[in-house]
């Protein structure tokens, strides 16, 4: 019997998730279509699984830890490309030392406002999907404000692996970054010293 | 705590990973060194340019109402 009924304190909560679900699987799949089945995908496992959870912990966790998993275990097999699965050593320093070419103070450095500023979202996007898929997730899961502890319970790694995967997944982030920046000329960052590579 | 130590805290401390007596360890230090201090400052820009970026997108509509009746149809 497929009776109409109210929505529950776990469908209300649920469905306060489903931007941040949609986003992340977005990213993760890199396809509007395959987002949504994702998602979709995710809710109805919600629901059949629904005893399994316990009131008052953390449900987005919970929903995120099935997300993952269903992409982990679906699509990701289903991708017919290969995808490179390590980043080539991405040379330490920070985004500080690369904007200011020298790691030295300089009296007033205003690099973010160049950068960053004149960064615009489709290029951070487009950034973040090229990091292979095992950094972009813990990039992901940590936009969405999940702890180290709780990235690493729902994928099922050691924390100090989350640790390194957001590390190196930033650093290419920043890397892709400064050189689109650089590229396009912006004149703050032409002018500087590239950092040695 | 030096700089390569605080540097190493770099993102936990972001990140709010730290316990307290190292946030004010890493505190004191950036406190005394402009550097670090300025590594700080752009990371965490950097760090919030990300996650504006990212958490823009909405869930589409038709999406949302499949969703919901999944949920009113459920036994």
């Amino acid at each position: 019997m497929a009776a109409e009924r109210k929505p529950d304190a776990f469908e209300a909560e649920a469905l306060s998730f489903l931007d941040a679900l949609y986003r992340t699987a977005l990213r993760m799949t890199r396809s509007e279509a395959e987002a949504e089945d994702l998602v979709q995908e995710t809710y109805i496992r919600a629901l059949r699984f629904r005893a399994q959870f316990t009131p008052g912990t953390n449900l987005k966790a919970w929903l995120f830890r099935i997300l993952t998993n269903t992409f982990i275990n679906q699509y990701r097999r289903r991708r017919a490309r290969p995808e490179t699965t390590e980043l080539d050593d991405i040379e330490e320093g920070t985004l500080y030392r690369r904007m200011t070419g020298t790691g030295a103070a300089s009296s007033s450095p205003d690099p973010e406002a160049s950068l960053l500023d004149g960064t615009v979202d489709a290029e951070v996007k487009n950034a973040l999907e090229e990091l292979p898929e095992k950094f972009r997730t813990v990039v992901l899961l940590d936009v969405e404000g999940f702890a180290y502890k709780e990235i690493a319970k729902m994928l099922d790694i050691p924390i100090g692996t989350v640790m390194s995967r957001l590390h190196r997944g930033r650093k290419f982030l920043q890397k892709r970054l400064y050189d689109l920046a650089r590229e396009r000329g912006i004149a703050a960052v032409r002018a500087m010293p590239r950092p040695a590579d | 705590m030096d700089c390569d130590k605080c540097l190493e805290r770099l993102y936990p401390f972001l990140d709010r990973e730290l316990g307290e007596t190292e946030v004010e360890e890493v505190k004191r230090h950036l406190a005394e060194c402009p550097p670090c201090e300025g590594s700080f400052v752009l990371e965490r820009a950097f760090l919030a340019r990300i996650r504006d970026c990212c958490t823009s997108d909405v869930a589409p509509t038709a999406l949302r109402e499949r969703i919901i009746l999944r949920f009113r149809s459920a036994d």
